[in-house]
């Protein structure tokens, strides 16, 4: 089981005997207890785990939950590094990380939204706690790294980090530093004192040695504390230990390269051979040691080694797992490869059978790849892969893929598609085709005898009989991503045909791409109900967020079918169910918001609208998907355009383009159209022209629902440059097209369109007939920009519509929304239309968006406190809002405090 | 390694990283097959190919991890 938990890595690691007790620097750890951060940060050798562990054990304050996590290789993954942090706070206390770790187990949750989740429960533990984490220096990911500052700069007071190792963490250090919250012990720090080191001598390794000896030894070593204690078991035992100093003082070797050397020569050659050739081994125990050095007694020779104070470092209470100091490790490694370079293989590969007889996976392929047998190695990752995968452990699987030689992984078609698969959905799509080949060359029906499938290696029997169903379903998420609908669906179906009843994952998965397909070529309907059924599918017994996730792909299409109102209930039912979630925020819910401020501009509710967008970023940063942050820039500059802020919604779009990303789903509304629609209100028709030519539109265009936005726009320009005739043309086709597939969203548009056309042409009667139609389509489901945004003409064309009695329960309100939108100023700059505040009001708004409390403000503005309450209430009511901080936010969002500060 | 005439983009670069202390030779396999030179001073340098950017920080991972105080590290042009 890849989740499992090595409980060793949670165990405060405690050297055998006395240590040499460091007051000064134990106090500097206690002090730790008021910043952020204690950093350990040295070099190999100095003492840092001994130092944070015996004060742990004797020096730190009893009332303190203490948890200890020793990092190695296999964190360098955000979901395995977390999992295990989480772990380490569990052993102390129990009841927090379970939503976290929920989290991490469910399907593509960030990792800011596992950490948001940690943190507050986290705070909510009444108890100081110190979280270390050891050899922090083994971590290289840059996800990780990227976490711990999410995490460091969000803890709780309470909780206080100590991070040793023996490289500075890419943290903002200086910062911490320079607020006070940083705590720091450094080499400098860590070497022996002339006292230290007479200390040690004497009282743990039992030596006297005169002060001039000390004094050499200390020069010779610099404090360095590995090297002192190489040099004491040298000299334990020794009659001529003068000769010894002498001799090592005047040598210029690397003093650990003398003293090893000093140390295995007085081993029995037995013990000396045992130390090489467990020292392949990152952690040891008796069983694993008999089946490395094919001997037995590994268990008492641990003991007897650990006696002897050889470096080894017990991982538990029982003294079942140990590990060797990791510089006396990385010295012991060096001679084995060089005196016995044809052992190290095959002993790797007794560790790598060992474990996987006891089935602890991730570090049998580890020693199978260092042994070189990646033949062992593959077979391991493809036998184990689906639990890596279901346990999210991405980073780890692509490590081993990466690992593997391309000819092992050419002839072993399961992984070969895991491969195309991880490229994928990382968006790597130039690697995918050539992987994909590698599998289906062993599927080919002639390729089925024997004789032809020699050379083919599966070891995953299950995973292969699921294999043409699942490189038909990388194969359609390929073309799809590349914009071949036609091939994505020819895949998708051939998945579907070769798929057992019970493969749900590729069933699901192929129906939801072609309706991802069918979306893109405009067959909404179709595309609704595939893409609910297979994403169902895929998702069985997926999370929350991904049933979130699917609701918003749902509630685009609906309103690209015109179902305004399905689209609101899609939202609203997601957001139900998120919350009854509880505390945790479940990812898509910002997301959700933008949809729901789409739908909310629509009806002309720009307040909600805005809203809803302050919403979805209070929750961006903990719950939105990768395009959200796109998304909710578009939001927000179609609700400018909409105020008539035209320069405010170019600002917009202008930051939103550098981050929209390529994903499944179709790109309907380019940015670049956007942009020169409001070019078009602008009056800005020739920049508008030329986006039409730099994109190479033109009326002759073939018709596709992936240009429909486009084309529509390039009508809007023809209209606005006065070629009303020329836009009539491509409107009929495009009124046919959208009818034929039941987009109404997109005949509504079409139809006011036209009936402006014919307006310009004179032809008010064909006008209020297309109009006629716009209006019946869009009433149930309350259309109001769609006809709001063509301003005067469209009014005119209401009114005539009116005096006609057609659907006068609509065009009555709709006549209103205009005298409303009129009635102000175009280009005005205030986002929402807002009741003016007085000046006291904006005095009082800005001291109220400080830290001062109610009785100060008043006083600050000398009135009484009830006034002053008068004014915050008036304040509330012209905002539309019931608290001080929901005031503040949006007079932010507003700009009313900088505009104050500046009159 | 990939080793080239000529040197450029993605090609090895002779890289010294000099060392202080006297390493044995039996620490080449462990520095990824580069020389070692003991130096008269009582320092080491490590000289050798070295394929990329990523290579040469593995190279002082390891010097660090070994304690070996770093004295100097010199691309050389030839």
């Amino acid at each position: 089981m890849p989740g499992s938990i090595v409980q060793t890595k949670l165990y405060v690691p405690r050297r055998r005997g006395a240590t040499v007790p460091r007051p000064r620097l134990s106090a500097r750890l206690s002090r730790g207890i008021d910043a952020r951060l204690t950093l350990v940060s040295a070099p190999a050798g100095f003492g840092k785990t001994t130092l944070v562990a015996v004060w742990l054990a004797s020096a730190a304050p009893p009332d303190r939950l203490t948890a200890w996590l020793s990092l190695d290789q296999n964190d360098n993954d955000p979901t395995a590094f977390w999992t295990y942090v989480i772990a380490a706070v569990q052993t102390v206390a129990p009841t927090v990380g379970t939503g976290a770790l929920a989290l991490i187990d469910a399907a593509q949750t960030p990792i800011e939204l596992v950490l948001g989740t940690l943190l507050n429960e986290l705070s909510a533990i009444p108890d100081e706690l110190a979280l270390v984490l050891d050899d922090f220096h083994v971590i290289d990911d840059r996800q990780v790294h990227e976490g711990m500052a999410f995490f460091v700069d969000r803890l709780p007071p309470h909780v206080h980090l100590v991070i040793a190792s023996r490289t500075d963490p890419p943290l903002p250090l200086a910062r911490l530093r320079a607020r006070g919250e940083l705590i720091e012990i450094r080499a400098a720090d860590l070497r022996f004192t002339a006292d230290e080191a007479a200390a040690y001598f004497k009282d743990v390794m039992a030596l006297d040695l005169a002060a001039g000896e000390l004094a050499i030894l200390t020069g010779r070593t610099e404090g360095w504390i590995a090297a002192l204690q190489l040099a004491a078991l040298s000299m334990q035992g020794r009659d001529n230990v003068g000769e010894f100093i002498k001799g090592f003082a005047g040598d210029d070797r690397y003093i650990v390269d003398y003293l090893v050397e000093e140390v295995l020569q007085r081993q029995p050659k037995h013990v000396r051979e045992f130390l090489l050739h467990t020292s392949v081994l990152n952690r040891l125990t008796g069983a694993l040691c008999d089946a490395v050095t094919k001997q037995d007694g590994g268990k008492a020779m641990l003991e007897a080694v650990d006696r002897a104070n050889l470096f080894l470092v017990a991982l538990d209470d029982r003294r079942q797992w140990y590990r060797y100091h990791h510089l006396f490790a990385d010295v012991l490694r060096a001679h084995l490869a060089n005196e016995q370079p044809e052992a190290v293989a095959e002993l790797h590969n007794r560790a790598s059978r060992w474990y996987e007889q006891n089935a602890l996976r991730h570090e049998a392929i580890g020693h199978a790849l260092a042994a070189g047998d990646f033949g062992h190695a593959a077979d391991l990752v493809e036998l184990e892969w689906p639990a890596f995968a279901r346990a999210r452990q991405e980073v780890t699987l692509r490590g081993w893929l990466d690992a593997l030689p391309d000819e092992q992984l050419r002839c072993r078609p399961v992984l070969s598609n895991v491969y195309a698969g991880m490229l994928l959905s990382s968006g790597e799509l130039e690697g995918v085709d050539q992987r994909l080949r590698d599998a289906e060359r062993w599927l080919t029906t002639t390729a089925q005898s024997d004789a032809q499938r020699a050379g083919m290696v599966v070891v995953n029997e299950e995973e292969y009989r699921r294999l043409p169903a699942s490189v038909a379903v990388h194969r359609a998420g390929y073309a799809l991503a590349r914009g071949n609908l036609v091939d994505s669906v020819k895949h998708a179906r051939r998945a579907l045909d070769v798929a057992a009843e019970d493969d749900h994952l590729n069933r699901g998965g192929a129906t939801a791409l072609m309706g991802l397909a069918a979306w893109a070529s405009g067959d909404l309907e179709t595309a609704y109900q595939s893409y609910g059924e297979g994403m169902a599918d895929v998702q069985r017994d997926g999370h929350l967020s991904a049933t979130v996730g699917r609701a918003v792909t749902l509630a685009d299409i609906r309103v690209a079918q015109g179902r305004l109102r399905d689209a609101m209930r899609t939202y609203e039912q997601a957001l139900q169910l998120a919350s009854e979630q509880g505390s945790a925020v479940v990812r898509g819910t910002a997301d959700m918001y933008v949809g729901i401020s789409e739908l909310q501009r629509e009806r002309n509710e720009l307040e909600a609208a805005t809203g809803s967008l302050l919403r979805s970023r209070e929750l961006s940063e903990q719950s939105g998907f990768a395009q959200n942050r796109y998304r909710w820039r578009v939001a927000m500059a179609r609700i400018h355009e909409a105020r008539g802020d035209f320069d405010g919604a170019l600002d917009l779009l202008g930051s939103a383009q550098p981050l929209f990303m390529i994903d499944f789903s179709p790109n309907l509304r380019p940015i670049a159209a956007i942009r020169a629609r409001v070019l078009v209100r602008q009056g800005r028709t020739d920049e508008a022209f030329d986006w039409a030519r730099e994109h190479g539109l033109s009326v002759e265009d073939e018709l596709s629902y992936l240009r429909e936005y486009e084309h529509i726009t390039l009508v809007r320009a023809l209209l606005a440059g006065g070629s009303a005739v020329e836009a009539a043309g491509l409107l009929d086709r495009l009124l046919q097209a959208a009818e034929a597939a039941y987009r109404t969203g997109s005949m509504i548009e079409i139809l006011v369109l036209q009936a402006l056309a014919y307006q310009k042409r004179g032809d008010l009667r064909a006008a209020l007939v297309a109009l006629e139609r716009a209006l019946r389509l869009a009433e149930p489901e309350g259309y109001i920009r769609v006809f709001l945004d063509e301003g005067p003409p469209m009014a005119e064309l209401l009114q005539a519509a009116a005096v006609r009695g057609i659907a006068p329960g609509y065009v009555q309100p709709l006549l209103a929304q205009f005298v409303t939108a009129t009635a102000e100023p175009h280009a005005r700059q205030n986002l929402i239309k807002i009741e003016p505040l007085s000046e006291r009001e904006l005095q009082v708004l800005r001291l109220l968006a400080t830290d001062l409390d109610g009785p100060d403000i008043a006083s600050q503005l000398m009135v009484s406190l009830n006034t002053m309450r008068t004014h915050t209430k008036s304040i509330y009511t012209k905002l539309g809002v019931n608290s001080r901080r929901a005031a503040v936010h949006l007079a932010e969002q507003l700009e009313l405090l900088s505009r104050t500060a500046t009159r | 390694m990939q080793t080239h005439e000529g040197g450029g983009v993605g090609v090895g670069e002779n890289y010294e990283i000099r060392v202080k202390g006297h390493l044995n030779a039996r620490w080449a396999d462990w520095f990824d097959g580069l020389t070692l030179t003991q130096e008269s001073d009582g320092t080491t340098v490590l000289s050798g190919s070295v394929m990329d950017q990523a290579a040469l920080h593995g190279l002082l991972g390891k010097v660090r991890d070994l304690g070996l105080p770093l004295i100097a590290v010199h691309r050389r042009t030839e």
